[in-house]
């Protein structure tokens, strides 16, 4: 993520030529601020859309909303300046953005599409009948004032083309900082794996409304911008045509890539153009459009832009894949010792002899279901502490309650006398308990280093926090924190690969190494050691052992000489309950849990 | 082996990347009662599901009958008679005790009638009519086990039938076991309730991390406690 | 505040309204709840069944035979669908479902248009549903009196064939659990091709029965589409019930409200949709499972 400014240079470079080359291929300045103003508001569609993942229906609604407060203070002279009231309008759409937002942001895949597309057909709605008396109705806004600079009037053709230039340069200048900003790289992890996201202490929902509003603000500056150059507010720009059309667009242009919504306005807008008059094809164009649109989902392909950059990235990838030896190396990459981090969750001991975690009575049922029952056990500072049992036992659940991924239906956690329970996994991450999955729950499409940053951002960023215009890698305290945690889980020589074509051993390591980031106090392991072989067992024991030494760790394993090896303490649940609490050895010599493992106790138990 | 019903040989069965059953080979000959042990981690449910076509595996041969039947989808394995009773029973829950008995034997070629199997479950008709959400852990396991056999089918692979339940409802279900034995059903079982799945086993194998390292019969594992200590106990 | 009658009047045409939306719905949901896809092209499919009725009736003037023919031609469009296209996304992620349905929806519209041209098309009311009748408190186009039983009986249509045969029984078991439906024996693609046509044909039928009071254009679908977005957001998602008794109140919100104020009918549909959003998110009838 090093500072790279040719693609500015490229974008100055195509606005600055493209008024000089394209009208001979039947580019007119008007289709050129058309399209540039659905490229702008398609650079705040891909960051939401391209960048995080979320496909919106209803970017309609703010475009309309930002247009329309536009015109209107406008031609009704509240205001005078064009400026302002772009202004205005843009703020008007973020605020409409939030309120839709709020709602929509909390629903995934199927639902958030549903509820955008209702709230932009709520727009339209609205702007069409209730407020037909400001927006004009079916007729909509004409004759809405050009902009002044100082004394100098922006007229329509080409000084109107040089302001959208320079607006849409802005707006590119602030998307690409916002994407390789800190807040940027959380918007790609929640794409990547949400759940993964939240887990390390980012606050998700704060997160996707915030893009949210980001893409709302573009709208709305963009349907500002419409009536501006157009003088006219159409009420088009509120419809389902609009939204649909942004979608397509930015598809075949190439989703996440800023640039793919303005190459995917420039084909559309053009066809539409050119090919509207020819007699025969005239309505074909946009049936030809639908076709390339299918087929590029259905085949996978990036679009335009996203084709092109896969080429460049493929060969960058390919050296690095060359890098990867198959199965690399098991036992050799065994660490020599962890490395101490530099950003720890801030210690809060609320009470001086409270252990490090501490469950109080934790039961959870489902229906009649008693998954786990009345279960308490402390957890000391410093131990390397392990949970084990059957199959049904109630290991998952209760280590899910431990960082409050599942609440209880009683029963409290404590860490350091400190109560966590209510508070959610992104919460309990925050206050320094970190978790490693059975399954990986990695970053796939991002390198090992941007996977370590993720979990590293969140101590030192809190669960929230909206730093749009620093690079994200220039947080010193957080790239120390990065290569010391990669150092410890002996992924070093890997960080610039893509994590998807890791071998498996070493994605097991980086799911360690990920809730190591975090900087916890209490680490949780849930079968550290799932999927091995046995000399990457022997590897990842002697890591588990080596992070043992400076924090406190609790694991759930289903190999048992790995345990009885690792453990200072052991506790057993069967059916739900604790069945014993101890060291490794009266854990062995306990008759109860003999019997239990080899399902005698049926036999023992009264009828 | 040409007796065999089941012959599962070298198969190998990943997760996504995570390589799971290494080599792993069984057999089961027609009315045996097979009982794979192991600790959990071991590999015992992903062995049932790559038999069943739920996770096909990368590599290997399963025969059924003479058959191969590895990498077809479980709805033709079915077919051809073998079921696999799932360790979460995924009885449909919205669906009435009755409604997934018979969607059960909707594609059965000789399915029983609904009244042998309440023949056999009389539990079962009593709650025929409440729907599978209501049902209590062990009327669930009943459920699925009914949902094997009204299919007929030949070679039940029969997942912890007994976890998570009260010690009463586990020795019904021996019962039934034995009983499913006795009438020279086809079964490979696995369970972690050693002493139960031991009362009707004819044979047993030992699975451990992904790899098979014992197989032999109740007796013998019985007589050699070390065994049950390194393979099952802790 | 309105006059009774008129009250009376709008809350039959809600009813009207209603039963049309619960089957444009229903048709959506269950290929929702069975193979968890959401069907974008749903509205192009409604104004697809109005232009098979178009033509069909227009060569031969006959509206039972526009409506059978016309359900067949959407049986065919359905199994095509998905057997092309549809089938390639069930592993693919919701975003990808939805932008596969989405383009196919506009090459379908695009398609008709390219054929039929922009222009509106009319298709007539059949002789057994001219006139008006006089119901007491009110005067009723006799055919949308008609509709109202039709589409009504078509929904009872749907209810046996979900709650009372085999075929049913497999969709209402996908619908919790596609993966053991499989283990039982049966060949759930199949049943998701089955699932899928059947949704097909009753957005189609919906735009067959609807385009005698409707002028029949290319676009008329899309408004149909995000309606029963609502409705199946109302009532759960992948809910049948869910669906009839969501369009119903769709139906009666759009329509009584239009008695007081009809500038804020369609408003005030979005508005309830938000307000239950925010006081049940899964919907009247909804668990959280599928989606």
């Amino acid at each position: 993520m090093r500072a790279r400014f040719w693609p500015e240079a490229a974008m100055v470079a195509v606005l600055l030529l493209a008024p000089l080359v394209l009208p001979r291929l039947g580019f007119s300045y008007d289709l050129l601020q058309r399209i540039l103003d659905w490229g702008l508001i398609g650079l705040g569609f891909d960051l939401l859309f391209g960048a995080t993942g979320l496909l919106s229906f209803g970017q309609a609604a703010f475009f309309g909303t930002g247009g329309f407060v536009a015109a209107y203070l406008l031609l009704h002279h509240v205001l005078s300046s064009v400026w302002l009231a772009l202004a205005l309008g843009t703020l008007a759409a973020g605020l409409f953005g939030l309120a839709v937002g709020w709602l929509a942001v909390r629903r995934i895949g199927i639902y958030f599409a549903m509820i955008t597309l209702a709230f932009g057909q709520m727009a339209y709605f609205l702007e069409n009948s209730p407020l037909a008396a400001y927006t004009g109705g079916e007729n909509g806004l004409p004759g809405v004032p050009v902009p002044m600079l100082g004394s100098y009037k922006i007229a329509a053709g080409m000084p109107m083309y040089w302001a959208l230039a320079v607006i849409f340069l802005a707006g590119f200048v602030l998307a690409r900082r916002i994407l390789h900003s800190p807040f940027g790289a959380v918007l790609r992890a929640i794409k990547g794996n949400t759940a993964r996201t939240g887990m390390t202490g980012h606050s998700v929902p704060a997160y996707k409304l915030a893009v949210f509003v980001i893409a709302a603000l573009y709208a709305g500056l963009a349907g500002g911008l419409l009536g501006v150059f157009q003088s006219y507010m159409p009420p088009e720009a509120f419809s389902l045509d609009t939204s649909g059309q942004l979608v397509v667009q930015t598809v075949i242009g190439g989703v996440g890539t800023l640039v793919g919504p303005l190459l995917g306005a420039t084909i559309w807008l053009w066809l539409r153009d050119n090919l509207q008059q020819v007699p025969h094809i005239g309505a074909l164009w946009k049936l030809i459009l639908g076709l390339i649109f299918v087929a590029l989902v259905v085949m996978l392909k990036r679009g335009i832009a996203g084709e092109i950059r896969w080429a460049f990235s493929r060969r960058r990838l390919a050296s690095a894949e060359a890098g990867v030896p198959e199965e690399a190396g098991e036992a050799a990459v065994m660490p020599p010792e962890a490395a101490a981090l530099p950003m720890q969750a801030p210690l809060v001991v609320a009470r001086a002899d409270a252990p490090a975690l501490r469950a109080i009575g934790l039961s959870k049922f489902y229906g009649g279901l008693h998954a786990v029952e009345g279960v308490s056990f402390d957890v000391r500072t410093g131990s390397i502490h392990a949970v084990i049992g059957p199959n049904g036992a109630g290991k998952s659940t209760l280590f899910k309650m431990l960082t409050d991924e599942v609440s209880p239906t009683s029963g409290d956690v404590l860490l350091f006398g400190q109560r966590v329970t209510g508070l959610g996994p992104t919460h309990t991450a925050q206050l320094g308990i970190g978790k490693s999955n059975q399954l990986n729950q990695l970053f796939l499409d991002l390198t090992v280093t941007e996977n370590l940053r993720i979990a590293a951002l969140a101590r030192a960023r809190g669960t929230f926090r909206a730093d749009l215009w620093r690079a994200a890698d220039s947080i010193a305290p957080v790239e120390r924190q990065v290569a010391a945690a990669m150092d410890t889980v002996g992924l070093t020589h890997r960080a610039d690969v893509p994590v998807h074509v890791l071998p498996y051993g070493e994605k097991r390591r980086l799911e360690i190494g990920i809730a190591l980031a975090i900087g916890p106090n209490v680490l949780l392991l849930d079968e550290p050691l799932a999927g091995m072989s046995p000399a990457e067992r022997v590897a990842t024991r002697a890591l588990v052992r080596e992070i043992g030494r400076t924090r406190t760790l609790v694991v759930v394993e289903h190999d048992m000489d790995a345990i009885f090896e690792l453990a200072e303490r052991i506790t057993v649940l069967y059916e739900g309950r604790l069945l014993a609490d101890g060291t490794p050895e009266e854990i062995q010599r306990n008759q109860a849990v003999q019997d239990a493992y080899l399902g005698g106790l049926h036999e023992h138990e009264p009828a | 082996m040409s007796t065999s019903l089941l012959e599962v040989e070298k198969i190998n069965s990943f997760y996504g990347d995570s390589h799971i059953l290494f080599d792993v080979s069984l057999s089961v000959g027609r009315n045996e009662v097979v009982a794979l042990l192991g600790r959990n981690g071991a590999g015992k449910t992903t062995t049932l599901r790559s038999i069943m076509g739920v996770l096909a595996p990368r590599s290997g041969t399963i025969l059924l009958d003479g058959t191969p039947i590895q990498g077809r989808p479980p709805f033709e394995i079915a077919r051809r008679g073998l079921q696999l009773v799932p360790e979460e029973r995924a009885i449909f829950g919205q669906l009435t005790v009755e409604e997934n008995l018979r969607l059960a034997a909707l594609t059965a070629p000789k399915a029983w009638s609904l009244d042998r199997i309440y023949e056999f479950f009389p539990r079962l008709k009593e709650r025929r009519r409440s729907g599978g959400r209501q049902l209590s852990g062990g009327e669930q396991q009943m459920l699925a086990i009914a949902r094997a056999l009204i299919r007929d089918a030949q070679v039940i692979l029969l997942d912890e039938p007994f976890e998570g339940l009260a010690p009463l409802i586990v020795r019904d279900l021996v019962r039934v076991s034995r009983d499913l034995a006795a009438q020279g059903r086809t079964i490979l079982v696995v369970e972690q309730n050693v002493v139960a799945a031991l009362s009707f086993a004819d044979r047993v194998y030992i699975l451990n991390n992904g790899h098979m390292v014992w197989q032999g019969t109740p007796a013998g594992l019985r007589a050699d406690p070390s065994l049950m200590k390194a393979h099952l106990g802790i | 505040m309105p006059s009774a009658p008129l009250l009376l009047s709008q809350a039959f045409n809600g009813l009207a309204l209603g039963t049309l939306l619960a089957l444009v719905a229903s048709g959506l949901t269950i290929i929702l709840g069975t193979l968890g896809v959401l069907n974008f092209a749903h509205g192009a499919l409604f104004m697809l069944g109005a232009y098979a009725m178009y033509v069909v009736t227009a060569q031969t003037g006959s509206y039972f035979l526009g409506i059978l023919v016309g359900a067949v031609f959407m049986l065919v469009v359905g199994v095509v669908l998905e057997r092309g296209l549809v089938r390639l996304f069930y592993g693919r992620p919701h975003e990808d479902q939805i932008l596969v349905t989405f383009g196919a929806g506009i090459v379908i519209v695009e398609a008709v248009r390219a054929i039929f041209g922009a222009n509106t098309q009319s298709v007539p009311t059949p002789s057994w549903g001219q006139g008006i009748v006089q119901l007491g408190f009110l005067f009723y186009p006799t055919y949308r009196l008609e509709l109202i039983g039709i589409v009504a009986a078509l929904l009872f249509a749907l209810y046996l064939i979900l709650y009372r045969t085999s075929i049913g029984l497999v969709v209402r078991a996908g619908i919790e659990d596609a993966r053991m439906v499989g283990i039982l024996g049966i060949n759930v693609r199949r049943a998701f091709l089955l699932v899928f046509a059947i949704g097909v044909v009753a957005a189609g039928v919906s735009g067959m029965l609807y385009a005698p009071i409707v002028s029949v254009e290319p676009d008329m679908g899309s408004s149909f589409l995000v309606e029963a977005f609502v409705v199946i957001v109302i009532g759960g998602l992948g809910s049948y019930p869910g669906a009839v008794l969501g369009g119903l109140i769709a139906g009666e919100i759009i329509s009584i409200t239009s008695a007081f104020n009809a500038a804020y009918s369609e408003v005030m549909l979005y508005a309830v949709m938000a307000l239950l959003l925010v006081l049940r998110p899964q919907g009247l009838f909804g668990s959280e499972g599928r989606v």
